[in-house]
């Protein structure tokens, strides 16, 4: 039998290991490369990032981006929980509106970008408009799902309390699709990221998107892998934080493992 | 005119828990193809009459209605005739005075067994610190003190069950309206459960109707058992259970006496499931849970 910390090391090594093995490949790959233009060695790149964070370049460039995309991210949950709860709510509504919601949920959210830039232009609106547009409708799906599926048995159960509307909304509705809610969340933050980058491609001063953009056509390539590495790790560090909000609310949630 | 009747019921009934009078329940059904309206009687001509801290059960066929009146005594569900009253009153809706239990218990996931015994509290209005000092009390009282600060999930049905009671009588209702408590739980653990419940009965006072369609727990349970008919519902019979007690399952149950009540009841049901017709028992419940999704949807 394993100790606790052995396992808790086997994990880890279980976790990184290919990870690790793929950085090594691409930092000795390159070398043996008659032309490695395309493919600099990763320590070549990772000194390219280290000098980009020094000279403050990469804060300029990542603060745009989140800045772009949590707002963009906000104005989307912001409208789409209340939008979802009533809709959930009051199901007639639904049915009437579940027709367009699917079209437009199952439309690539960069297929109308060009609609946008021709009603917003290419500035900061029609950018942080086309995040809003991206991040709503899975936010919205899921929220609706949320609130339809809150157990029936529990809402008697609150009425013949004589619980009023209100509380029952605030006691019941709103923990019961809290689950719901919160993986459109995830979602919707993974999307902000998504259509952030198209967005910024499109032309902007700064952001991730941007750079990136602007170096492969500059050919500064190392400049451009940073670019990628850091919006690889922003990815990964904005749904680590979500699961970890996700398990926090949920912590009474059967995970299935107690048994 | 109702509220007359009301008000005559009131001086009339003041001595009784609860009194049902010709209450029924008609469900319109409208057809889309044709366009008819057709009506379903699920129960007609419901009277009864409940004591205070009297154990009162109530045993039919399935699809008889007797979810349904547990429910519209909850005030879950609309009566479409009669009239019902608690301590004189008239039933207009749901109230902290009725307290009902599910079979699925209906513990809300996300709260602690602790803060689900103090639901019905904070909707009447009680302080933090005294919800808490009763919520502790009535976890006390079903025997669950150690899982006051686990989630439902961690429990098993009969644990749920005996939480949901706790529940019920943790915001003082006068009457406990349980549909079919321990359906969903174990032979053994219902046995224990039945021990557990005549025990809280005796101790808090409580005014019990008691829903089931298990003729040994209704006949082991309660002071007085109705039967009723299939559809539409109404009582057919109400049969005295002179058990004495305190009772204890392992004894009673070998009596010949408890055979004999058992019996009775088990004949008067067999009599009126002659005359059921299963298909609309089976439309009964369709529409019994199509009104009550609807009725929470309000």
């Amino acid at each position: 039998m394993e100790t606790k910390e052995q396992s808790r090391l086997f994990t880890a090594y279980q976790k990184s290991v290919v990870i690790i093995l793929v950085l090594a490949a691409w930092s000795v790959f390159p070398h043996f490369m008659k032309n490695n233009m395309f493919l600099p060695p990763f320590l070549d790149i990772m000194q390219t990032l280290w000098e980009m964070v020094r000279s403050g370049e990469m804060g300029k460039h990542l603060l745009a981006s989140l800045r772009r995309a949590g707002i963009g991210l906000a104005i989307a949950e912001a409208a789409a929980i209340p939008v979802g709860i009533g809709l959930g709510w009051f199901a007639r509504f639904e049915n009437y509106l579940d027709p367009l919601l699917t079209a437009l949920r199952n439309l690539s959210v960069l297929t109308i970008l060009p609609l946008f830039v021709l009603f917003l232009g290419i500035g900061e609106v029609s950018k942080t408009a086309i995040i809003v547009w991206g991040c709503f409708f899975p936010q919205l799906v899921n929220t609706i799902s949320g609130v339809k599926n809150v157990d029936p048995v529990l809402i008697q159960s609150a009425r013949s309390m004589g619980m009023s509307n209100f509380s029952l909304f605030q006691k019941v509705i709103l923990p019961g699709s809290m689950t719901y809610t919160l993986t459109g969340f995830r979602l919707s933050a993974s999307i902000a990221l998504l259509v952030l980058v198209g967005a910024e491609m499109l032309g902007a001063d700064f952001g991730l998107g941007h750079m990136i953009f602007h170096y492969q056509q500059a050919f500064l390539i190392k400049k451009m892998y940073c670019g990628i590495l850091v919006m690889i790790i922003v990815g990964v560090v904005v749904n680590t934080l979500i699961a970890r909000l996700e398990s926090r609310l949920t912590i009474w949630q059967d995970k299935g493992n107690a048994h | 005119m109702a509220k007359q009747t009301s008000i005559q019921g009131a001086a009339l009934e003041t001595d009784k828990r609860i009194v049902a009078k010709d209450v029924g329940l008609v469900y319109k059904i409208r057809s889309r193809r044709k366009k008819e309206n057709r009506t379903l009687t699920a129960l007609e001509h419901v009277d009864i009459e409940v004591n205070k801290g009297e154990f009162y059960a109530l045993v039919g066929p399935s699809g008889c209605g007797k979810s349904t009146f547990l429910y519209i005594l909850a005030g879950l569900i609309k009566k479409t005739s009669g009239a019902l009253y608690i301590n004189g009153h008239e039933i207009h809706g749901p109230d902290l005075d009725r307290g009902i239990i599910m079979q699925q218990y209906a513990l809300f996931p996300w709260r602690t067994i602790r803060k689900n015994v103090e639901l019905g509290l904070e909707v009447k209005g009680v302080k933090k610190e005294e919800r808490e000092r009763i919520a502790l009390g009535f976890i006390d009282l079903v025997g669950l003190s150690e899982f006051a600060d686990r989630y439902p999930y961690e429990l098993s049905g009969g644990m749920k069950q005996r939480i949901a009671i706790a529940r019920a009588l943790a915001y003082d209702p006068d009457v406990l309206l349980m549909d079919e408590p321990f359906a969903a739980v174990d032979e053994q653990t219902r046995e224990t459960l039945h021990d557990e419940l005549l025990r809280i009965w005796e101790k808090t006072n409580k005014t019990i109707i008691f829903v089931t369609h298990s003729i040994d727990e209704a006949v082991f349970l309660a002071d007085r058992v109705a039967v009723m008919t299939p559809s539409p519902g109404s009582i057919k019979e109400v049969v005295d259970i002179n058990l004495g007690r305190p009772r204890v399952s392992g004894h009673i149950k070998s009596t010949q006496a408890f055979s004999m009540l058992r019996h009775r009841v088990w004949e008067l049901l067999q009599n009126s499931g002659e005359t059921a017709d299963a298909g609309a028992g089976a439309a009964a419940d369709f529409d019994v849970s199509e009104v009550i999704s609807e009725s929470a949807v309000l």
